[in-house]
């Protein structure tokens, strides 16, 4: 490989542009027109960027002066500062459905991840028919949400109901999983990280599907237990997926209106009542526009905030 | 002329008994309007969007009505759509905000209010100015439609009553020896006869989407002569009346007359529960026993008004209504087609749809409203006692109600009074606050 | 040209799931794999209890059925005679198959730029697609319906469409560059020596190689566009321009519910999802979806 070529490949890799000058002369960078790669990769860009501001930034902008106003559903209303988020920052039923978001959220990430990654490990190992369990177990994600509300909502609710009866059976009747604010809030969680679990397991699933096996001989070799190879060796292999998984499984669980508002409208007493759930409320049933706004960005505000600080992890696990 | 082209029509569709009546009807519909709208207007096409307030057939055969319009001439001619509760609310707003909302709709029981508030609706004085020649103004059931009147005028027009009543399963009462209580006294000694027998008392509501628990306990509360809202439309929730009644209730509680997981239930779960023989007498809307259908929706009887303690009896009922907005292609239109729908919607009843009680006479009077005792008894019965969200104060919708109509904090209210783990003073405390912080002076 | 071709038949093993050594097994042996089955089989088994109610549930005789049988298959008959269901099945397929392919010719070159072009623009522009997407789907819909109105795509499956394709984006762009960050640079780097544009290689290398990422970028926009009801209940207004989730809600009544009826649709709509996962499901893999978003 010439010395030219291996400047252009770097050039290429740092997105400076590959065409466009002669081999071997240094980009003179101030007068370059830019060049073809870049005006490639613009053109690549393009139509999502389009996207973007039409779909995804109009109503976030929209949504931003809604927050600032006094308006309803129709009227823009008038500028208000930030008395909105004043409000709601300092009403009790902000901070304590922040706190059951909080419930909800890490045991919706960590449930469904732990669940997803041992059904992942169970699978990856040699199974007769194991492909039909792979898609039976994704059918909890699949499922339509008021669905699976419905049938839970069956499952458990009433005295008659499945799950009632079988706990009645082994010694615990009355058992409140929806009327009680505490085993509703768990109920939900469940709920949660049954419908979540598949995507985690195909997450991690695709990542296992990387891990050589020679280095689990290897290890099993050095005499190392099970849960010493898993800790040592699978767990930092698949620590990027997982950080990844766990982002998006954030956002998924934050922004998650149906399966908490079909399963239980948020009660009994506002239990399972989530920031988003509140949201929700605040502007279509309380008709509060602004201050309902507020409480989204809120919300959206510290999911960024999380993901920002998973995401250097991520950067720091590739690093390493 | 067009009286017989939508008669023809109508009977080609298989309504042959009702032919005579909807021909003579449209035709009295078409001189009545056609008078007024001599003087033209456009001949914009009028928008009507209904909810679904039936089973599957209601929607269908609304939409038959619908477009059986024939309208006078100068007039435009009506479309039917049909919205889905689901999310109705912003399905109205974003549409109404957008200006491609309808000209004449139902939707909420609050939703002509809020939409007045933003001067969205054309109020119905003029309309109901017409209908006092007609007749169909004397034929609304009597004092309905003062219930829709705000201090500029008629925001909506009642469409169907939704009313909250005492049910009861006649077999299990019978086979237990319980007399049908009559007041609140006699009802606590039902529920506890019931109660050793493995049956609740007091069958209600209030989870995802149910908030028939709350209407009970208002309905409750303006039985003892209280209720939410004083003469001002303003919230006034903690009086000794309200306390009495929700103690009433938290007593219920307490003795295990009421399901613990009444809370959270759905109406599906309730209605599990009287298919189950669990729920032996319970408060729901008029349409319970179709609902819960087969041989125990045929046992479920509704009972008479309770007398309250304070001697009086009441209950709460909701008048759900059709509003015009100002943004039509022809006010005279939307006047023209409602009073064509008001004189020939009585099929939406008289061929059990499943919709809500009819707000005219001539509809309850029918035979084949008759013929169900339950809707007869709620008719005659229910409906002259019962009074809208506005009592004590006032038998009128207001604004106002949209801060307790089946929002967070009527939702957080009922279940702590069903979770029993309240004081009846403090739970009316917080809905008062919670309800003044939101409601508009 | 030759070292393209050549190039791109070479295997790759770095991103894509290599089956041999799915079917590792390190604790071998008849006994063991029995046993394994036994277990995933009981958990399956509880893991799809709920659906299997739904199953149960549409085949009851729902309210106001003359029939006695325990099992029926009334619902299911009433349901493509009364109803629009098939109207509502070919627009949902339609919406979902034009929102996944869209999705994916859109995501694609983005992705590729968020893979391969690395720099504070870029970096920037990747944090906004997860900005605008952590706002919920709930507070969006009503300017997004004046937006639309405006424009004339309400009650428009085009309409729809377009906000799934948006809603889908942020994730599938994502997905699309971790995918391509397991493709290993040297592989455009050959088609660029032999004279190949950014995007000639583009679409002969890059693309050629990224079937599995394709393929799970296009399940997931799949997913979104096939159960969403809370911009399809707002936006799709009548009854031949419904999707199966707002057909589903049109069971719904003021106070009674034909959970019958409803059962037999969420069957209905559970099939091509489910067809679609068993026929493509060696090749789903969502692993390292935020590569191009740990890379910078």
């Amino acid at each position: 490989m010439t010395a030219s070529t291996a400047e252009r490949l770097n050039r290429a890799r740092r997105g400076v542009g590959v065409s466009g000058h002669g081999p071997g002369a240094p980009a003179p960078r101030r007068k370059s027109v830019i060049s073809a790669r870049a005006w490639t990769l613009l053109a690549f860009a393009l139509p999502s960027l389009l996207l973007l501001l039409l779909i995804n930034l109009y109503p976030v902008i929209y949504a931003g002066i809604q927050s600032i106003r006094n308006g309803d559903l129709i009227n823009a209303g008038d500028f208000v500062g930030f008395a909105n988020y004043a409000s709601v920052l300092s009403s009790p039923q902000f901070w304590s459905s922040a706190q059951f978001t909080l419930i909800f959220t890490i045991s919706g990430v960590f449930g469904s991840w732990a669940v997803g990654l041992a059904l992942a490990l169970l699978l990856r190992t040699r199974i007769p028919a194991g492909n039909v369990f792979k898609v039976l177990l994704l059918l909890p994600w699949i499922v339509p949400v008021v669905v699976s509300a419905t049938s839970w909502n069956f499952l458990v609710a009433t005295p008659q109901s499945p799950i009632p009866i079988l706990f009645t059976a082994l010694g615990m009747p009355n058992v409140l999983f929806l009327a009680s604010p505490v085993l509703a809030q768990v109920t939900v969680c469940i709920f949660k990280i049954w419908i979540s679990f598949p995507f985690m397991m195909m997450m991690m699933a695709s990542a296992l599907a990387s891990v050589d096996v020679n280095v689990y001989e290897a290890a099993k070799m050095d005499g190392a237990s099970t849960w010493q190879t898993f800790r040592g060796v699978t767990l930092p292999i698949i620590s990027r997926s997982t950080y990844i998984s766990w982002i998006l499984m954030t956002i998924f669980c934050v922004n998650d209106f149906p399966t908490i508002f079909l399963l239980t409208g948020g009660g009994p007493v506002n239990s399972t009542t989530s920031l988003v759930v509140l949201a929700y409320r605040t502007v279509f049933q309380n008709f509060q526009v602004g201050p309902g706004v507020a409480i989204a960005f809120l919300m959206t505000f510290v999911l960024v905030v999380i993901s920002v600080v998973l995401y250097r992890q991520i950067r720091k696990v590739n690093v390493e | 002329m067009e009286s017989q082209s939508s008669g023809a029509a109508f009977t080609r569709r298989g309504f042959i008994g009702l032919a005579g009546a909807v021909s003579a009807t449209a035709l009295l519909a078409a001189c009545t309007t056609g008078g007024g709208s001599s003087g033209g207007g456009s001949a914009g096409v009028i928008k009507f969007w209904n909810q679904p307030w039936g089973g599957t057939t209601f929607n269908p055969l609304d939409k038959q009505i619908t477009l059986a319009y024939k309208p006078p001439k100068g007039l435009g001619k009506a479309t039917y759509q049909e919205i889905q509760w689901a999310n109705f609310t912003q399905t109205y707003s974003s549409a109404v905000a957008s200006n491609t909302g309808p000209a004449v709709s139902s939707g909420g029981g609050t939703q002509a209010f809020l939409f007045e508030s933003q001067g969205k609706i054309a109020y119905a004085d003029h309309l109901l100015d017409s209908w006092k020649k007609n007749g169909l103004y004397d034929d609304f059931l009597p004092g309905l439609i003062d219930t829709l009147k705000t201090k500029n005028g008629y925001a909506a027009v009642p469409y169907n009553l939704d009313m909250r009543v005492m049910w009861y399963n006649k077999s299990l009462l019978s086979k237990y020896g319980v007399a049908v209580p009559t007041d609140w006294d006699t009802y606590v000694a039902a529920c506890k006869t019931l109660k050793s027998h493995g049956i609740y008392g007091y069958g209600t509501y209030a989870g995802a989407g149910g908030f028939t628990g709350g209407h009970n306990l208002v309905s409750h509360m303006i039985n003892n002569g209280g209720g939410l809202f004083d003469s001002n439309n303003q919230p006034n929730c903690v009086t000794p009346e309200n306390i009495e009644a929700m103690d009433w209730v938290l007593g219920l509680v307490k003795n295990g007359y009421v399901d613990p997981r009444s809370a959270t239930y759905t109406a599906a779960n309730a209605q599990a529960q009287y298919k189950a023989l669990k729920f032996g007498m319970g408060w729901d809307t008029g349409g319970l026993a179709s609902n819960v259908g087969g041989s125990v929706g045929n046992d479920l009887v509704v009972a008479s008004p309770l007398t309250g303690p304070s001697g009086k009896k009441g209950a709460l009922f909701f008048p759900n209504n059709i509003m015009m907005y100002t943004h039509t292609p022809s006010q005279k239109g939307s006047e023209a087609f409602l009073t064509y729908y008001y004189k020939n919607m009585a099929p939406l009843w008289t061929k059990n749809t499943g919709i809500g009680l009819p707000p005219l006479k001539s509809i309850a009077a029918t035979k084949e409203f008759q013929s169900v005792p339950n809707n007869v008894k709620i008719i005659n019965e229910w409906q002259p006692i019962s009074k809208t969200w506005g009592a004590p104060g006032s038998n009128t919708v207001f604004l106002n109600v949209t801060t307790v109509d089946g929002t967070p904090a009527m939702d957080t209210f009922t279940q702590g009074i069903l979770g029993g783990k309240v004081t009846a003073k403090a739970a009316l405390t917080t809905l008062q606050n919670t309800l003044k912080a939101n409601a508009k002076p | 040209m030759t070292q393209i071709v050549a190039a791109s038949s070479r295997p790759i093993t770095v991103g894509q799931v290599d089956v041999r050594r799915r079917r590792a097994d390190h604790t071998s042996g008849k006994r063991g794999q029995w046993l394994r089955f036994l277990l995933i089989a009981v958990i399956t088994a509880i893991v799809i209890v709920p659906i299997f109610t739904v199953f149960l549930l549409s085949l009851q005789p729902s309210l106001g059925s003359t029939s006695t049988a325990a099992f029926t298959l009334e619902n299911f008959a009433n349901v493509f005679s009364q109803t629009s269901v098939l109207t509502w099945l070919t627009n949902s397929l339609l919406v979902t198959v034009v929102t996944v392919v869209i999705a994916v010719v859109v995501a694609a070159p983005a992705g590729y730029v968020l893979s391969r072009a690395r720099n504070k623009l870029v970096s920037g522009y990747s944090l906004i697609l997860f900005v605008v997407q952590s706002l919920p789907v709930v507070t969006a819909v009503i300017p997004l319906f004046i937006l639309f109105a405006q424009i004339g795509l309400v009650d428009n499956l085009v309409g729809v469409t377009i906000i799934y394709v948006g809603a889908t984006m942020s994730v599938a762009i994502w997905m699309m560059a971790a995918y391509f960050d397991s493709i290993p640079i040297t592989l455009e780097e050959a088609a660029w020596m032999d004279g190949a544009s950014v995007f000639g290689s583009f679409t002969r290398v890059v693309l050629r190689n990224s079937l599995p990422g394709i393929l799970s970028t296009a399940i997931f926009s799949f997913l979104l566009a096939w159960n969403d009801y809370l911009i399809a209940v707002v936006f799709l207004r009548s009854d031949g321009n419904y999707t199966l989730p707002v057909g589903l809600e049109t069971f719904f009544q003021q106070n009674a519910t034909n959970w019958g009826l409803v059962m037999a649709v969420a069957v209905v709509m559970m099939l091509p999802p489910v067809l679609l996962f068993a026929f493509l499901n060696r090749y789903f893999s969502v692993g390292g979806i935020g590569g191009s978003l740990a890379g910078k």
